[in-house]
């Protein structure tokens, strides 16, 4: 690919690059909820004065893209996912509107025992009509071998 | 240090992350209740964050209410694979960039010590990220004079091989669990002969001989 983790970071380093557009339903959450197993009745119940989405409920959801257009062409056989991690910043109510921007977030190298590792953490921010932050879910990709 | 007597002061696990690293999903407070609420017999621990300093994180309030020594340290990346650094400074940070990897192990070992630390390559039976290897492949690293001998992340086959290196090169040994998770706490750690109350004794105890490396059991 050419380029290192510093000189890639430096270049799409917090860049928005997607924007989607997406409705929390109360019904999408419940469904989430029961199945996570959650039992609090203020995510599973409609009803329920406190009702709002399960922590995790965010990262159900994806953008268009998965990089920016113009990131450096790779094998994805060699793509891992390394997870998701949330961060909450407000309640996700039924019915919001929410709409979430991709960036990468961070890119850095690392060495395990199968080698050379690059990570790319793809974050989407949640943000509802009043532009309120509400989640950041941070995506980590992990290219086995490096950037070559 | 295997098979030699040393009577216990003081018992230190070497090698932990918190959540300030990028794979620790542990928070430092949650440590401090795990070893206070199962009795792990460990008098302290060190931090030592991947690829950098937490020079930030202040964490007496949670050594006054638990009693338990906390330090900080790093783990950087090698030639020569993982090395935790003891006693970072200001001066340490401007020798060396921690965040890069593939530092020369050479030259770490040279400016830890030169700015008053110690560095100690750690869990070096793994592949690629342990010493083993790349010392068959490529000679000693210079200066080094302390390894983990005993890894809580390692196998049991790799920690083998880390202490016949060190018996190999007469290296000192010491333990850390290398927990990245709160259960991982104290399942390895370093008995020392001395007391230890900041991480300038500890580096001062890690130049003698009076510690070895040891399983911790609560």
């Amino acid at each position: 690919m050419g380029m290192t983790a510093a000189e890639l970071k430096e270049r799409f380093g917090d860049t928005v690059f997607d924007s989607v557009e997406v409705e929390a339903r109360g019904e999408d959450m419940v469904e989430f909820a029961l199945a996570c197993g959650e039992t609090d009745p203020c995510f599973t119940d409609s009803s329920h004065p406190d009702f709002q989405a399960p922590a995790n409920f965010a990262t159900k959801y994806h953008g268009a893209r998965m990089l920016p257009s113009d990131f450096p062409k790779f094998d994805p056989a060699r793509m891992i996912d390394a997870g998701k991690a949330i961060e909450i910043h407000a309640p996700i109510r039924p019915d919001t509107k929410l709409t979430a921007k991709s960036h990468l977030h961070d890119i850095y190298e690392k060495t395990g025992r199968s080698g050379l590792m690059v990570f790319l953490v793809h974050r989407m921010e949640f943000t509802d009509e009043s532009d309120e932050l509400k989640a950041y879910v941070d995506w980590r990709l992990i290219l086995r071998g490096g950037l070559q | 240090m295997r098979g030699a007597e040393v009577s216990a002061l003081v018992i230190l696990d070497l090698h932990n992350h918190s959540i300030k690293s990028d794979d620790g999903r542990a928070k430092v407070e949650n440590y401090c209740q795990w070893i206070s609420k199962k009795g792990i017999g460990v008098d302290g621990f060190v931090l030592t964050e991947h690829r950098q300093f937490d020079a930030e994180s202040d964490y007496r309030p949670l050594e006054d209410e638990f009693g338990i020594l906390i330090l900080k340290g790093s783990e950087v990346e090698t030639d020569y694979g993982h090395v935790l650094v003891f006693g970072v400074n200001d001066e340490m940070q401007t020798a060396f960039d921690f965040t890069r990897i593939g530092l020369s192990a050479e030259l770490v070992v040279r400016e830890v010590k030169r700015c008053g630390g110690i560095a100690v390559p750690c869990h070096p039976g793994r592949t690629q990220v342990g010493m083993l290897a790349h010392v068959r492949e490529r000679g000693a690293v210079d200066g080094v004079e302390v390894i983990e001998t005993l890894n809580g992340g390692s196998r049991g086959s790799e920690n083998d091989d880390a202490q016949s290196l060190a018996e190999e090169f007469s290296y000192r040994g010491i333990g850390g669990s290398d927990a990245h998770i709160v259960s991982h706490i104290g399942r390895c750690s370093t008995r020392f002969d001395q007391d230890i109350e900041d991480m300038d004794g500890l580096v001062e105890a890690l130049r003698t001989s009076r510690y070895e490396a040891v399983r911790v059991s609560s």
